[in-house]
């Protein structure tokens, strides 16, 4: 018999069977050569950056941008810092990103629970929504919706509804609260959180004692009438000592010979288009996460409720749904996710989203950097959004299971 | 001993309002009062739908900017002057297809599938009978015309060489397809040496067929780097796990559209100057990763609900760990998840329309551009957008409805 010691060994097994050796001499290989890839990356990129004289660094951040901002939601002059352009376009993605993500879940849900519906046609009109949204490119619906809204008339024409709505080739506007002051309108708004605290846990506290006596507390209106009367009151009392009510609803009106539309809050047409498409899109989506979760439900759940005595709609809301929404929760968070990145597309639809100013902005700045920015913040987003799902999930999971 | 009784007790039919027409009507659209009116009210919408988008359809919408827009639909600008420069090319993507259509004949032959037969016939029947549209002949020539008819008999040929020649296996077919695939590559890039082939660049490439190269190559090369990710981020080798993780972790975090244009501002300057740019190419890369990303994430959802005992049980019979994996746990794994891949495969085919990013007119973008050249089709607009919305619903419905074919072919819930 050869002895193994002829060969090179470890622990008694020559190294080339040696499953540890083996492994490790791969991690290390795949290492290296991934640190020689991205090293050779960057000295290419340090020797453009040389040679062609591209700016780099993160002093550009305090320049001023120049460029207008065909939207914005909080004031911006030209003659604000890059730094602040970029704050502009954060703000304007994660605007269309909530509104987006509350309008598509309730759409969502909706035409899930339509789609299970023991209504034939009902469940066809959700089946043929849901294969048609979900297959069709976003960018071909926002466009579609794009041309539609440029094909409105204009404003003096346009649909009015009471004198309060205007839909028109400039955007969707309604009326809005105005601050009339802000620092009373900011104390109003932190004594309203107060007021809507204090009913959350009037709310609590009834509906424990509802539980533990099996006596009616009426938690939802008690809560809500704590929290109104409240918030009512300081209203009133702030209204008194300064003279002026804290917010004011402001009402779009038309002005001058174009009809420009002042005061309320408008749409314009980009954010309008791209929120339509972005919700529409995505609900298809919410639709088949929350068809599939209240599947996932066992049957006898549903008979079970039905056998105590529950309506359908009863058996829905407390039974099918809490169980299903287990299910459902982990992929709608990715539906979420979904929607912030693709609100990215507004660029294609005339709105200054992060990445369509970013990618203006590279015409007058360092690319490397402005998308290093990028990058962090789209992630910092998803984050936010696994954040509050993982939160939410532990929430309602199963304690104990 | 008392025989059982013949007399059978009275038996009632079922009320008429339980069985046929009726019996429907009334379990499916007025069991309740609820119901009912849902059903009016949903009866009326439609209704209402209907009517009016069949009105726009068939009286109001004026369709002629598709008829203007034509041929650029499926190949953008490539049979332009200034992409071919003075020498014919219409007959290159003619050709392609041609041998598509050969591939999917042969895919029929390999095992007289009823799916891989429609779908052959459907290519083919679609092509030529592009052949008859009644266009001058000034703008689409006798030679083009031809050429689509030659689909026709291209199909039989495919199913006759895997029928009756040594071709006729599986592995073999699949090695036709890529071959397939590259040649078609090559035929539409151009050589430089032969005269009859001179190059056309990529920025000419276009319509609804670069949208279909970039899917299919992506859709190939997405799965096998997905499943190589998911197995990564799953191994127990820190090294090889923490570099799957930032790469699934980076593409999945950013929006596509953000990494497509990095691709044409950061990319080319990682390489050297002199290497050959090409666009297209790095866009192909880029869509090819951000897909792979999410295809590593469905896998790892499918080998993560695998029972462990399936690998157990694999490795006490002595296999390796590798075969495991690869006849063991992936074969159940992708099995499960493969309505999530073929979704994957859906998106991937959706999010090629946004190459305008980086400039490529693909079917969406050559749609835009023509729209915003010539003014005096915005207001039709929203026949095109309706027109690419059904060609984009086609393709997809088409792949999800394959997919829920194959699934029953492979008994997914049902084992």
């Amino acid at each position: 018999m050869v002895s193994a010691s002829r060969y090179l060994t470890y622990q008694g097994i020559p190294v080339w069977r040696h499953v540890q050796v083996i492994q490790w001499t791969a991690q290390i290989v795949s290492g290296i050569l991934v640190v020689a890839l991205v090293a050779w990356f960057f000295t290419n990129m340090a020797n453009a950056i040389q040679d062609r004289d591209i700016p780099y660094g993160f002093s550009f951040l305090a320049r001023e941008y120049q460029t207008p901002i065909g939207e914005h939601f909080i004031p911006y002059e030209s003659s604000d810092t890059f730094l602040y352009a970029i704050i502009v376009g954060f703000t304007n993605t994660a605007l269309v990103a909530v509104f987006g993500v509350v309008l598509a879940t309730a759409l969502g849900i909706f035409i899930g629970v339509s789609r299970l519906s023991g209504n034939w046609i009902v469940s066809k009109l959700a089946t043929i929504y849901i294969e048609f949204f979900r297959n069709v490119p976003l960018l071909v619906q926002l466009f579609f919706w794009f041309y539609i809204v440029l094909a409105l008339p204009p404003i003096r024409k346009g649909y009015v509804v009471f004198d309060w709505f205007y839909l028109s080739n400039r955007g969707f506007s309604i009326p809005w609260p105005h601050a009339s002051n802000l620092t009373v309108a900011l104390i109003w708004l932190s004594l309203a959180l107060a007021a809507l605290l204090a009913g959350v846990l009037i709310y609590r506290r009834q509906s424990r004692n509802e539980e533990l006596t099996g006596r009616s507390g009426y938690p939802l209106i008690y809560g809500a009438a704590t929290a109104i009367t409240l918030g009512a009151l300081t209203w009133l009392a702030l209204s008194f000592a300064t003279g002026a009510s804290p917010f004011f609803i402001s009402v779009p009106e038309p002005h001058g010979r174009f009809g420009n539309l002042v005061g309320g809050f408008t749409a314009r047409a980009g954010l309008l288009v791209l929120l339509i498409g972005l919700v529409m899109y995505t609900a298809s989506f919410i639709a088949e996460i929350v068809r599939a979760g209240i599947q996932s439900v066992g049957r006898g759940q549903t008979e079970a409720s039905r056998a105590l005595g529950l309506s359908p709609m009863n058996t829905l809301r407390n039974i099918t749904f809490p169980q299903a929404l287990r299910v459902i929760i982990p992929p709608l968070i990715s539906q979420f996710l979904n929607l912030t990145k693709n609100s990215s597309l507004g660029g294609a639809v005339a709105y200054s989203d992060l990445t369509s100013i970013a990618v203006t902005m590279t015409q007058t700045a360092p690319a490397v950097s402005i998308f290093m920015l990028i990058m962090a913040s789209y992630l910092a987003m998803s984050l936010t959004w696994s954040l509050i799902g993982n939160l939410y999930n532990r929430h309602i999971q199963f304690g104990g299971r | 001993m008392a025989s059982p009784s013949t007399h059978s007790p009275e038996s009632m039919l079922p009320p008429r309002s339980e069985v046929g027409v009726i019996g429907w009507l009334h379990a499916n659209l007025f069991s309740s009062p609820f119901n009912t009116v849902l059903t009016l009210i949903s009866g009326v919408l439609l209704a209402l739908g209907l009517w009016f988008g069949l009105k726009w359809i068939i009286l109001i919408a004026d369709w002629t900017v598709i008829s203007e827009l034509g041929g650029r639909f499926l190949l953008g600008r490539y049979n332009t002057e200034a992409a071919c420069n003075g020498q014919n090319c219409f007959w290159r993507p003619q050709a392609a297809l041609i041998m598509v259509s050969v591939l999917l004949g042969a895919a029929w032959g390999l095992r007289g599938n009823r799916v891989a037969r429609t779908v052959a016939w459907l290519v083919a029947g679609v092509s030529a009978a592009f052949a008859f549209l009644p266009y001058s002949l000034e703008t689409m020539g006798l030679d083009v015309r031809i050429l689509l008819l030659l689909n026709l008999p291209a199909v039989p040929l495919g199913w006759a060489l895997a029928r009756y020649t040594p071709l006729g296996t599986g592995s073999r077919v699949t090695m036709l397809g890529v071959a397939i695939f590259f040649l078609t590559l090559v035929l539409l890039r151009g050589l430089p040496w032969l005269p009859f082939l001179q190059p056309v660049s990529v920025v000419y490439w276009g319509g609804l067929s670069l949208n279909l190269i970039l899917a299919v190559g992506g859709i190939t090369l997405s799965l096998p780097i997905g499943i190589a990710l998911a197995l990564g981020r799953r191994s127990n080798l820190p090294v090889v796990k923490v570099l799957c993780v930032f790469f699934i972790e980076v593409f999945r975090g950013v929006p596509l559209i953000t990494l497509l244009f990095m691709s044409q501002t950061l990319v080319p300057l990682a390489f050297p100057e002199d290497m050959p740019q090409n666009s297209l190419f790095r866009a192909a890369v880029v869509i090819t990763m951000f897909s792979s990303a999410y295809m590593a994430e469905n896998i790892r959802g499918g080998l993560q609900a695998l029972h462990p005992g399936q690998a157990e049980a694999a490795r006490a019979l002595g296999l390796p760990g590798w075969q495991t994996t690869l006849l063991i746990s992936l074969p159940q794994a992708i099995r499960n998840v493969i309505p999530a891949i073929v979704g994957q495969f859906i998106g991937l085919f959706k999010d090629t329309s946004l190459v305008y990013i980086i400039g490529m007119l693909d079917v969406v973008a050559i749609g835009r551009s023509f729209i915003q050249s010539n003014p005096e089709f915005l207001p039709n607009a929203r026949e095109l957008f309706v027109f690419l919305a059904a060609v984009f619903w086609v393709f997809t419905y088409g792949m999800s409805y394959i997919s829920g074919k194959v699934e029953e072919h492979l008994g997914v819930g049902r084992r």
